[in-house]
């Protein structure tokens, strides 16, 4: 029987259940909102369920597998054989563990969980449609909506996902058996980790990348470290190409075809596409224009330093809201548009946020490059530190890459850093602090790192700046 | 010795150009830093400036009366060596301050900083429309508990010094930036840039922030809802009584809107549920005795539900807008309660003036031989007495001047007594005593009356009940100035005669043009109770009495 | 301090019936689709599982039927809340509510009474179809034998249906659906009341008494917040009985400010408006300044849903009537 449509009332509703969307709505209802998270597949969103949870996984399954095998040096003699199904299996658990965390967090504080769709009808109303069994729909009346719907991989023509040979990162990370021969299309940090995992897990790997180096964001000499290593692995690179089109193979797999800007074409053999081109934000669907929001040319919503979109009380935060697309930038988001729909002077005003590429070495970088410090009007100085000086690192068996530390000559003021090396993943945090508190060379030089680890080359590449390093030459 | 110049400051925002109403001082006299030296008008006041130097004017460069944009140099100084202040230009911030401390007019110079203080409400940047300070876009060396310290309390963290190494900022830091800014400057009007947050200053214009109820409410008295009540002519009665509540049936509530009249002022012993009960008796006895003579206190204010008209805090604030020729007065106490007695009167009764003019020779004459004995009587001895009792003479052949008309219940009430109200103009406006019984008084009674009421009229210590019961008027514009005039009836009177200035006029006797002294008589009746033909009848009496003023004596 | 819960309306409805249920076995609820189901609102959700079919029965689709077995159910001692699944339903069920539940204890001279309260959604706003939108309230008011309750908040929704379950006499119990998800307020989990018959002052106000319940509470409140902006003060009364009228409050409220205004969503004519402007009149007319105004639905049949925004006092036309009254 009709009854009617009886709206629902809440004062902060938010869209998408990512690590944008789930945080801000924790937050919002610890700062006693009455909260609503809207959340049409899993919990977690894809950062949980297909990207860095999983990715991470199978990262340490296929470094863990590879260590084994390559550990004779050290008087370790193994033949590790992989089982892909039961690691894709030990993976999905780990998701479930999280989602099923997510879920029973904001229940605890309090945040009314709806699955279904939603789309705005207005600035103050969205509709909620439940797919599946609960069918229907249902209104939500809202007086600050976050939206936090996150990103999809981007899909290039003639590379349709929906074919089971052509795979998105998703299916990559979902796979329970490992390719023999594996095209990657793209050299950025998703191809790169994937590139070297398939590698460790014995596909014979080849990426193709449009531009002519890998890792486009990064230095040389960090980009070079890992490329030489991803080929000592075996994977196969080819700059300046393009992926045009797939064909069947003659021998049951598949061709790559690919061309160059000049024309020339090449084509290689595989048994799956991997195409990791970049990720487009996800807004079809939201009727975004019904609440009076707008997306800028490349999808994104245009948001301001305390995530409002051009209507004051909408939000938005995460990769729909454009770079940086990184799921530590969207919970710091969430966190600010929670705070600032609570009435507190919050603001995105971070300094530095860091990022990391888990391939082999590890990259972790924060603020400034050199070349950045320059041209923002600093007169950096530069001080680093070579893992194959560092103890730790000859311990671990890992002794190819660096910690570089960038700093205002003048003040002494931390600006940046990169690492390429064992843990740079990790030990890229204490500088995001420093850079934070606004840490001069001398505080983190002066702050005493234990020995024997890793993180002490942090601080000698601090006094290596300073020109007074013990463990390395000064410049 | 140098020469300054000072250039026109910025007085407040919005405000581009001034005129200079005056100079306060010329070429060669001997200043000291802060003495006004000119008078210049704004939009928003009248602002002296001061001077900013110890020392001798140099040169004026502007004329009285010129409009000058801010910035202009308008006077020099011949500054001494140790008393000067800083350079001009840089003084602009200082001087817009000077320009605001005098506060000879306390309305006007608050004005500009109502003006200041608008703009300058949200915290310290210009951008921040919603007074939310900034995000620095370069780097920021400062930890995060220092950014958000800075954010709670409204400080732009860029603008803040940092103690720490190469300039770091804590949280100490932006605490001392935060508290600095209050103590530091206090009405800094004009100096955006710098950002203090200016002391909120008194603004009786900014009426707008009051939040007073907009709805007149039982007990909220006339000078509720104007913020200052017109000071009352008369302390007393019939006094207002000046309740928070009042019941009355809705019919009553109607008939005391109608009068113009507060409910809550209206004397009554009645009680009805604990609380004072009025009658439209009560209502209609109340509001005669203040209509008659037009004072305020209890004056007829209509229920003004003011819900656009949030200025209407105080009289002080909006006097006199200069703004080029026009000048606005207020209209409200006596002047409003003349006006709306004017009003009824006029437009309600079908006046018609019958003028002509008596010979006084005899009259004259008559007070002259009076006056001495006036004199040892200690009373001064005017025409008006005579004049009374001439048209005490007048109302008792032709009634229907002393008379009422009720029109509701269809009745001209025709009066018993011969109470005479005589006009006074006082500063607050027109006033009618009333001088009872006139046909019992004898010529230096009446005399003394009369002065002693018009001296007390014109003092403000006349009562309520002193000007009420009348029940014919005299209007004695001839002691001012004028021959004819069409006087309005004082209601609920039908008749008022207007005294013309005594002068010696040309008149015809026995075919030659004579000087004689005449009395020019206006009489204004209602012609709903009284014809033309009677008013002319009357006048005519009135005439011969004063003509022959041994007639009066038969009286 | 108890603990307290974060409800919305019809989740308070749900734990009070809880609540009460546990308290006393011999409350029992019964209704269209209340048991397994658990109500078609879900205001009964749970209440199945917990206390058993004996005690959440499902009825089949008969009004005349539901009300008279409540009120055999309630002769012979039980406290039934019988739902009716919309208050526009309840004309087929008319008789047994006016002919017999009112009139039970006067017929019996007191002999009989019927701790019975009749519960059912009403009002407009939820975009829906005929007979699920108005409000008749009235009809119930003007049967002397029957109290009449509407709530406007979760707390007072549970606090309120207690005492109609408590109340040795009939209750109607009318649930603004509008409001049944709108918003979450602090309600307690141990049993409580709210007396019936008694007002509360939602706003303090001394220019205009703004007597109100129900879906329209919010409107009004929103409407008094702009007058407030304009110097105008309202006295917001929450009526949350409206037979029998809390008359003290209602009076002392007008005599305390003289003006009167009265919203609901129902039809003017022989509304509860007119019965508060007639006391009005007679207890308390020397205080009288302005005419009682009434912003109330029309004199029409209950509009489809395209005009509904049109017939239901709103914030602004709450906030017109207001001024009316104010500016007399």
């Amino acid at each position: 029987m009709v009854v009617g449509d009886i709206a629902t009332g809440t004062e902060v509703l938010v869209i998408g259940a990512g690590p944008g969307g789930y945080v801000a709505a924790i937050r919002a209802a610890q700062k006693g909102l009455d909260t609503t998270l809207v959340e049409k597949d899993a919990y977690g969103g894809a950062c949980l369920n297909r990207g860095c949870i999983p990715s991470k996984a199978l990262i340490t399954g296929s470094g863990l597998a590879h260590e084994a095998g390559n550990a004779e040096h050290m008087g370790v003699h193994a033949d590790p054989a992989v089982d892909m199904g039961k690691m894709a299996e030990w993976k999905d658990g780990i998701v479930d563990r999280l989602t099923g965390g997510v879920e029973k967090l904001c229940k605890a504080n309090g945040v009314n969980l709806i699955d279904g769709t939603a789309s705005f009808v207005d600035d103050h109303t969205v509709r909620v449609a439940h797919g599946g069994e609960g069918q229907g729909s249902e209104s939500i009346e809202f007086e600050h909506a976050i939206v936090a719907t996150g990103s999809r991989p981007i899909q290039i023509p003639g590379f349709d996902f929906a074919a089971d040979h052509v795979w998105s990162s998703a299916d990559a990370l979902d796979a329970d058996s490992v390719p023999d021969r594996l095209g990657i299309v793209g050299g950025g940090y998703i191809g790169m980790e994937l590139a070297t995992t398939y590698a460790k897990l014995g596909a014979d790997v080849t990426v193709v990348e449009m531009l002519d180096d890998i890792l486009d964001p990064y230095e040389d000499d960090v980009t070079r470290l890992v490329r030489t290593r991803a080929e000592e692995l075996g994977v196969e690179f080819n700059f300046g190409e393009g992926a045009s089109e797939w064909s069947e193979g003659a021998d049951g797999g598949y061709r790559l075809h690919t061309e160059t800007e000049d024309g020339v074409e090449s084509t290689y053999g595989v048994d799956r596409i991997l195409v990791a081109v970049g990720r487009q934000p996800v807004t079809d669907g939201l009727d975004l224009a019904e609440a009076g929001i707008e997306t800028d040319d490349r999808g994104f919503i245009e948001t301001d330093d305390r995530t409002r979109s051009a209507v004051d009380h909408v939000h938005a935060v995460g990769d729909v809201a454009g770079d940086p697309m990184l799921a530590h930038a969207a919970s710091t988001e969430g966190i600010v548009a929670a705070e600032v729909i609570a009435g507190e002077p919050a603001a995105l005003d971070q300094q530095a946020i860091p990022a990391a590429v888990f391939t082999d070495p590890e990259i972790g970088t924060v603020g400034m490059t050199e070349a950045a410090a320059e041209e923002a009007g600093f007169d950096p100085v530069v001080g680093e530190m070579p893992f194959n000086s560092s103890g730790r690192a000859m311990t671990t068996g890992h002794t190819e890459g660096f910690a570089r530390i960038v700093a205002d000559d003048e003040t002494g003021f931390v600006l940046g850093a990169q690492i390429v090396g064992p843990e740079a993943s990790e030990l890229i945090a204490e500088v995001a602090l420093a850079i934070e508190m606004g840490a001069t060379l001398e505080d983190v030089s002066g702050t005493v790192h234990t020995h024997p680890t890793l993180a002490e080359a942090v601080m000698e590449a601090a006094e290596n700046a300073r020109g007074q390093a013990i463990h390395t030459l000064n410049r | 010795m140098t020469v300054e110049e000072f250039r026109l400051p910025d007085v407040g925002e919005g405000v581009a150009e001034g005129e200079l109403v005056s100079w306060l001082v010329s070429p060669g006299d001997r200043v000291e830093e802060d003495q006004p030296v000119a008078e210049v008008e704004t939009d928003k006041a009248l602002v002296e400036v001061p001077s900013s130097y110890d020392g001798l004017v140099e040169e004026l460069f502007v004329e009285e009366g010129d409009v000058v944009p801010v910035g202009d140099v308008i006077i020099s100084f011949r500054v001494d060596e140790d008393g000067a202040a800083d350079g001009a230009e840089a003084e602009d911030a200082d001087e817009a301050d000077d320009a605001e401390a005098p506060e000879t007019d306390a309305d006007a110079t608050e004005a500009p900083e109502t003006d200041a203080d608008a703009t300058e409400a949200p915290e310290t940047d210009a951008d921040a429309t919603d007074a939310e300070p900034p995000t620095p876009s370069g780097r920021t060396f400062a930890p995060p508990s220092a950014r958000r310290l800075a954010r709670e309390l409204g400080v732009d963290i860029g603008a803040v010094d940092g103690s720490g190494p190469g300039g770091r900022v804590s949280e100490a830091d932006v605490r001392a930036h935060a508290e600095g800014d209050e103590t530091a400057d206090g009405p800094t009007v004009g100096s955006a840039d710098d950002g203090p947050a200016p002391k909120p200053a008194p603004t009786p214009a900014d009426a707008g922030s009051d939040r007073k109820s907009a709805v007149r409410k039982r007990g909220a008295s006339e000078s509720d809802a104007t913020g200052d009540a017109a000071p009352a002519p008369h302390a007393d009665a019939p006094e207002p009584a000046g309740r928070d509540t009042t019941l009355a049936t809705p019919a009553t509530r109607k008939v005391a809107r109608e009068l113009g009249v507060d409910i809550d002022d209206v004397p009554t012993d009645e009680r009805r549920d604990g609380e004072a009960f009025v009658t439209g008796e009560h209502v209609r006895a109340y509001a005669e005795g203040s209509s008659s003579g037009g004072e305020d206190g209890s004056a007829p204010q209509p229920k003004a539900l003011d819900l656009d008209d949030t200025t209407a805090a105080t009289d002080a604030a909006t006097d006199a807008t200069n703004v080029g020729a026009d000048e606005t007065v207020p209209y409200r106490g006596v002047r409003r309660t003349i006006g709306k007695q004017m009003e009824r009167s006029k437009y309600t009764a079908p006046h018609v003036t019958h003028h002509d003019t008596v010979a006084v020779d005899a009259l004259v004459e008559a007070r002259e031989e009076l006056k001495p004995k006036a004199e040892a009587a200690g009373v001064s001895l005017t025409y008006m007495p005579f004049v009374m009792k001439a048209i005490v003479a007048g109302l008792k052949e032709y009634p229907s001047l002393n008379s009422e008309l009720r029109e509701d219940d269809e009745e001209i009430v025709l009066k018993g007594d011969y109470n005479l109200g005589i006009a006074v103009a006082t500063d607050a406006g027109l006033m009618v005593p009333v001088v009872e019984d006139v046909d019992e008084k004898g010529l230096f009674e009446l005399a003394d009356e009369i002065s002693d009421l018009a001296s007390r009229a014109r003092d403000r210590k006349i009562t309520a009940a002193e000007m009420q019961g009348g029940t014919f008027s005299i209007t004695n514009f001839g002691a001012i100035g004028g021959e004819y005039a069409t006087p309005i009836i004082n209601y609920p009177e039908t008749a008022i005669l207007g005294l013309g200035a005594i002068e010696e006029r040309p008149v015809a006797r026995d075919g030659e043009v004579v000087a004689a002294p005449t009395l020019p008589l206006s009489l204004s009746i209602d012609h709903r109770v009284i014809d033309g033909a009677v008013a002319a009848e009357f006048a005519n009496t009135v005439m011969e009495h004063l003509e022959h003023p041994l007639l009066l004596l038969t009286q | 301090m108890s603990d307290t819960q974060n409800l919305t309306v019809v989740q308070a409805i749900r734990d009070g019936l809880y609540t009460e249920m546990r308290e006393d076995d011999e409350v029992l609820v019964l209704g269209q689709d209340v048991g397994k189901n658990g109500g078609v609102f879900r205001a009964t959700e749970g209440l199945f599982d917990e206390f058993g079919g004996d005690r959440v029965v499902d009825t089949p689709l008969a009004e005349s039927g539901i009300v008279g077995a409540a009120v055999g159910m309630a002769a012979m001692g039980l406290k039934p809340v019988p739902e009716i699944q919309f208050s526009g339903f309840m004309y087929p069920g008319f008789d047994q509510i006016v002919s017999h539940m009112a009139r039970f204890r006067a017929r019996s001279r007191g002999r009989f009474s019927l701790p019975m309260t009749l519960r059912a959604p009403y009002g407009g706003g939820i975009r829906a179809p005929e007979h699920h939108s108005e409000s008749k309230e009235a009809f119930y008011a003007h049967e002397a034998g029957l109290k009449v309750a509407i709530p406007s908040t979760p707390s007072d929704a549970k606090g309120l249906l207690a005492a109609s379950i408590r109340d040795p006499d009939p209750v109607i119990f009318l649930e603004p659906k509008l409001i049944y998800r709108a918003f979450r307020d602090e309600v307690p989990e141990e049993p409580y009341t709210v007396p019936l018959g008694e007002a509360a002052t939602r706003r303090e106000g001394d220019d205009v008494a703004v007597f109100t319940y129900g879906a329209m509470t919010r409107p009004t409140l929103e409407a008094a917040e702009r007058l407030a902006e304009d110097g105008v003060e309202c006295e917001v009364v929450d009526l949350r009985t409206i037979s029998p009228l809390d008359r003290e409050a209602i009076v002392s409220a007008f005599e305390a400010t003289g003006r009167a205004v009265v919203v609901h969503e129902a039809p003017k004519t022989g509304g509860v408006a007119a019965e508060i402007t007639a006391i009005l009149q007679e207890e308390a007319l020397l205080y009288q300044e302005a005419p009682v105004k009434r912003v109330t639905g029309f004199d029409v049949p209950y509009p489809l849903y395209a005009l509904e925004d049109y017939y239901l006092p709103s914030a602004t036309r709450i906030e017109e009537g207001i001024r009316e009254a104010v500016e007399f």
